[in-house]
């Protein structure tokens, strides 16, 4: 099924709920050439040109197609609009994954490793889910987690981003050079109205983490008044790499890695756990003081 | 026959003014083609009424077989035959790699069963119907339990043993650095996955079109286990999709002859790129403890070494790996007392086999690190111990064996050591850098150090311990073009350019032809180990050579002077006193001259039971500095560069020759930094191109030629000596190294890992 509008879309998709839709098929298609996944139907979602950009809304929102390809969210007007969501789309994958994945992809895939989740999940992303005759809203984190989870015959259309115009920063460890997935990574964005800030680690669990006391407590040590040379807010170099410190403690556990059958419970961090929390606080360290640059 | 992909067809010729010959680096022949996507590989061959084949894989490293039940794969339409061990006329031998498992598997993925159907799916899905009752195992998958461990073979785990004691056992150094070293399992993960066509022949034979490395060696092989005789079995050989290791495994070759041979209709197969890493073998993962004893100005005394060959569930070409490891287990210095105790054993982990610098790899890695160590402990510059100790022709292996091929060690260290250093980006603005984790990546320029590492490392060339090398080849010569009829399959190392280089040198003819190889043609060996370069090079410059006699002596009778007053150049036959000058087409005219040859290089000998012989035909060495970049803070690790040195006897096709080091460079890195096919249990944890890691163009830095020393081996072919293996041996060595220079961590394992690269 290939259908050119979103409203024939979601119509082909209540109509046969057990379609699968598919856009840029990175993930997906490897499955079903592997023969892992044998969809009765595939709904194609290329043609919906609606879904392939993004609007404003209120002045303070941008809502973007679920059809937006990582390769368009690179581009710099993007880019200005939401740098963190730029990063994770510019370091996602090779060019030729990139020029067909899609953000909504990215989500329905919903990967330990998708790039673009921590960063929805910092930005506190809001997520459209339309079937035949009606739509909701769902955020992101609770559809990731499967605390409110996509129903048969729903189509995920636009992802609803708040526009903070302040620095955010995506930062991926990846072990090489080239593109690959991430060992962790952490999205980080500063929402000085609110003087907040927000933080999400991935690829270290199933889902993107929010350390939020971590975030609540690194909020009262940044500075939000002051304005250095540049106008830059400061932190003491010991409370951000305190803060990283903070962060990988909470999203890695202590058992982390560990065989459950072999049970070594109570012997303290185990040494994937050790290596994994010292990669995550010095993203978190990193992605806070690029942040505050 | 009815196969329509059609042989891989020679591209137009480079044009008359061009220089050709030996020394000139002409463009290979199927580059055009292979760029531009249109050179045919097996998985392009198609037939008329081909079936389709899938094979069923144990999904258990170990497990008793109690029955294996295709009915059902059966019942699906369009199957047309389900084949198990049950259908093949002989069981393997002990030891022995089974075509199809039979009672026992042991490793995961070993093939049980294959079906032909009317289509792909058709057949994956009848052999996931088959219904298989397996009794688990419990798995051996520590090699250093394999000698204790219950056998998984009647004749044991230990499939060789290679003590080897050279010179006096007792002396001890006024130093002693000892050292533990681990290396991992490298995939040779070729680009084009495995895949064939089989066509039964009305004799009752068959036809195999595969990318065979050795087509007579596979020949043998096929019949043998299908009880044919070898002339009811022809392979003809396609596009190579790469070859850095085996390819299309004896399994797949004889489940696919089996299955057209069944059914009576052509079966084509073709493997995911799952199914291809349980498919062919890799590399040897080992385990290495050396002790490097030194006199107080840094030269060896002294090197004792324990080697464990980690050889998977049938280890059947490990014995070699092994004889390397053993004989290059201190490299290429000179140590006059030696003590070694190498061992291949058999495990359920996934088999290993041939890969580029089988064995040498693995003892680089651990003699070049335990001279880092020496020359720390001992407050050394690493390039001077290195240079205090280099082996040099004359000098003795602890093998016993005179080295006496060209061994210019200290000249390539000193070549690589002179060129300069990569700038640092320190003018540069911070975005501009290409920092460790990449673009975009989490890199910090305040957390980066960089280091400088060498090492210096050998391989030999040509088939060891007594390995009876051969090559054939026919050259034929009429009206103004020549062809190259020879066995030797052109798998990525361009012996089809060198032939024809060859042909061009010896007769002056422009235009070559270089036939496609198939098993009716006579034996030239396997293409591995530069073995082509010399054997089969040899053979053609010696057919070529018989050639060039039949041309020249009626000239030179009519002239009344010897042949050897007569030579060729710029496709002008022309006489010492320059009386004759005549084209060498107008020679030709109406004639055709052909003559075939062989070559056999000087025989060798299998390494006793102290390890002593004269094992080896030649050895090539190579030098490498390799410039690294680590995120101490995240252990990312960038090569910036690597500078290669290397002893290539004479370079025949320079512009080729540094294609290969190339080629070498990366899939060195990729040892060093990136490729581990992981296993838990036995089982393997990282099938997919995503899981398992090739180095990419933002790994593999700029590689830079500092030399190509010309020294000829007078008695190999031209002099020359096999270029790929040796960089591709040394290269992870030599990253090794520069890692620990910029960490100051003792890095002992390959392929570093992240944590194995964080300071703190």
């Amino acid at each position: 099924m290939l259908p050119t509008s979103l409203d024939e879309a979601v119509e082909a998709l209540g109509a046969s709920p057990a379609a699968v839709p598919v856009a840029g098929g990175t993930d997906l298609m490897e499955a079903v050439n592997a023969g892992r996944l044998r969809p009765a139907a595939l709904l194609g979602l290329g043609r919906i040109t609606e879904l392939r950009g993004w609007r404003y809304e209120d002045g303070g929102t941008a809502v973007l197609g679920a059809g937006l390809t990582l390769a368009r969210m690179d581009r710099p007007d993007f880019a200005a609009l939401i740098p963190a969501l730029a990063d994770a789309a510019r370091t996602a994958g090779p060019p030729q994954t990139r020029n067909v994945g899609t953000l909504g992809g990215n989500i329905a895939t919903n990967a330990a490793t998708g790039d673009t989740l921590p960063v929805l999940a910092a930005l506190e992303a809001v997520v459209t889910l339309a079937r035949a005759g009606a739509t909701r809203e769902v955020p992101v984190s609770h559809l990731l987690t499967g605390h409110d989870p996509m129903r048969a015959g729903e189509l995920l259309t636009w992802v609803r981003v708040p526009l903070l115009h302040a620095p955010q920063v995506f930062l991926k460890a990846t072990g090489r050079s080239g593109p690959s997935r991430a060992t962790a990574s952490v999205a980080l964005v500063l929402d000085p109205a609110r003087r907040g800030v927000r933080c999400a680690v991935g690829a270290v669990a199933p889902v993107p983490l929010r350390p939020l006391e971590a975030e609540a407590w690194v909020a009262g040590c940044i500075d939000w008044s002051a304005r250095g040379e540049e106008g830059a807010r400061t932190i003491d170099p010991a409370a951000a790499a305190a803060f990283g410190e903070y962060v990988a403690s909470a999203c890695v556990p202590d058992g982390y890695g560990a065989d459950p059958a072999a049970g070594t419970a109570g012997e303290g961090p185990t040494a994937a756990a050790v290596a994994l929390r010292r990669t995550v606080a010095v993203l978190a360290r990193r992605a806070l003081g690029r942040a505050l640059k | 026959m009815t196969t329509e992909a059609p042989a891989p067809a020679p591209a137009p010729e480079a044009p008359a003014a061009a220089p050709f010959g030996l020394g000139t680096s002409p463009l290979r022949t199927d580059a055009l083609p292979k760029a531009l996507g249109i050179y045919p590989y097996a998985a392009d061959l198609w037939a008329e009424g081909l079936l389709w084949g899938a094979v069923l894989r144990s999904p258990h490293p170990h497990a008793r077989i109690r029955s294996i039940d295709t009915s059902a794969a059966l019942a699906v339409p369009g199957v047309h035959a389900v084949v198990t061990a049950a259908d093949l006329p002989t069981a393997a031998a002990d030891g022995e790699r089974p075509v199809l498992a039979a009672e026992v598997v042991r490793h995961h993925g070993e093939p049980l069963a294959a079906v032909a159907a009317d289509h792909p799916d058709t057949a994956r899905l009848a052999a996931a119907a088959i219904v298989v009752d397996y009794e688990p195992l419990e798995p051996l998958v520590d090699p250093e339990q394999a000698f204790t461990g219950p056998p998984l073979h009647p004749n044991g785990n230990l499939l060789r043993h290679l003590p080897l004691r050279h010179g006096d056992q007792e002396v001890v150094g006024e130093v002693v650095v000892e050292g533990l070293y681990q290396v991992g399992r490298q995939d040779p993960a070729p680009i084009g996955a495995e895949a064939g066509l089989a066509v039964p022949r009305p004799d009752g034979g068959v036809e195999l079109h595969l990318s065979s490395t050795d087509p007579h060696g596979d020949r043998d092989a096929v019949a043998a286990r299908l009880g044919l005789e070898t002339d009811r079995v022809r392979l003809v050989v396609t596009g190579v999709p790469g070859a850095t290791g085996d390819r299309e495994n004896l399994s797949f070759q004889v489940t696919l002859a089996l299955l057209a041979l069944r059914t009576g209709r052509p079966v084509k197969m073709t493997l995911t790129r799952e199914e291809s890493f349980h498919a062919h073998a890799a590399r040897h993962p080992a385990l290495l403890r050396y002790r490097h004893h030194a006199d107080a100005q840094g030269k060896l005394v002294k090197v004792e070494a324990q080697i464990l060959l980690d050889g998977g569930a049938y280890a059947e070409v490990s014995a070699e790996a092994l004889a390397a490891a053993t004989a290059f287990a201190v490299g290429p210095y000179v140590c006059p007392n030696v003590a070694v105790d190498a061992w291949a054993v058999r495990t359920n982990n996934p088999p290993a086999g041939r890969m580029r610098g089988e064995g040498a790899l693995q003892s680089c890695f651990a003699h070049e690190s335990q001279l880092d160590l020496l020359a720390a402990q001992l407050g050394l510059d690493p390039l001077e111990v290195r240079r205090r100790n280099v082996l040099a022709t004359g000098d003795t292996l602890p093998t016993g064996q005179a080295v006496t091929c060209p061994a210019p060690v200290a000249a390539l260290l000193d070549a690589v050591a002179e060129v300069p250093l990569p700038a640092l980006p320190l003018d540069e603005p911070d975005t501009d850098w290409l920092l460790p984790g990449g673009p975009g990546g989490a890199g910090d320029p305040a957390a980066v150090r960089r280091g400088i590492g060498y090492a210096v490392g050998m391989c030999h060339m040509l088939g060891a311990e007594g390995t009876d090398e051969v090559s054939t080849a026919t050259v034929r010569v009429s009206s103004g073009s020549a062809t190259v009829i020879c066995a030797a399959v052109d798998a990525g190392q361009g012996f089809a350019t060198l032939a024809r280089q060859i042909v061009q040198s010896v007769l002056g003819v422009g235009e070559v032809y270089v036939a496609p190889v198939d098993s009716d043609q006579s034996i030239a060996g396997p293409a591995a180990r530069g073995r082509h370069t010399w054997v089969s090079g040899g053979a053609v410059e010696k057919a070529a050579l018989m050639v060039r006699h039949q041309l020249l002596a009626p000239i030179a009778a009519d002239f009344g002077m010897s042949v050897e007053l007569l030579s060729i150049a710029d496709g002008k036959i022309t006489s010492y006193d320059g009386v004759l000058g005549m084209p060498v087409a107008e020679a030709l005219e109406g004639k055709e001259l052909w003559a075939t040859a062989q070559c056999r290089p000087h025989p060798t000998e299998p390494l006793d039971e102290a390890g002593q012989g004269d094992a080896f035909v030649s050895i090539a060495f190579c030098a490498m500095r390799a410039v690294v970049d680590v995120d101490i803070e995240l252990g990312a690790v960038r090569v910036v560069d690597v500078t290669v040195a290397q002893d290539v006897g004479r370079a025949l096709n320079p512009g080729q020759i540094e294609d290969r080091i190339e080629a070498g460079v990366a899939q060195g890195i990729g040892a060093a930094l990136l490729e581990d096919l992981r296993t838990a249990g036995g089982v393997l944890l990282n099938p997919s191109l995503t899981g398992y890691r090739l180095p990419t163009a933002l790994d593999t830095p700029e590689v830079r030629v500092a030399a190509l020393l010309e020294e000829r081996d007078v008695v190999a072919t031209f002099g020359a000596k096999a270029v790929s293996a040796v960089p591709a041996a040394v290269a992870p060595a030599a990253v090794a190294a520069a890692v620990r220079a910029a960490t100051g961590l003792p890095v002992g394992r390959l392929p570093i890992q992240a944590q194995d690269a964080v300071v703190g």
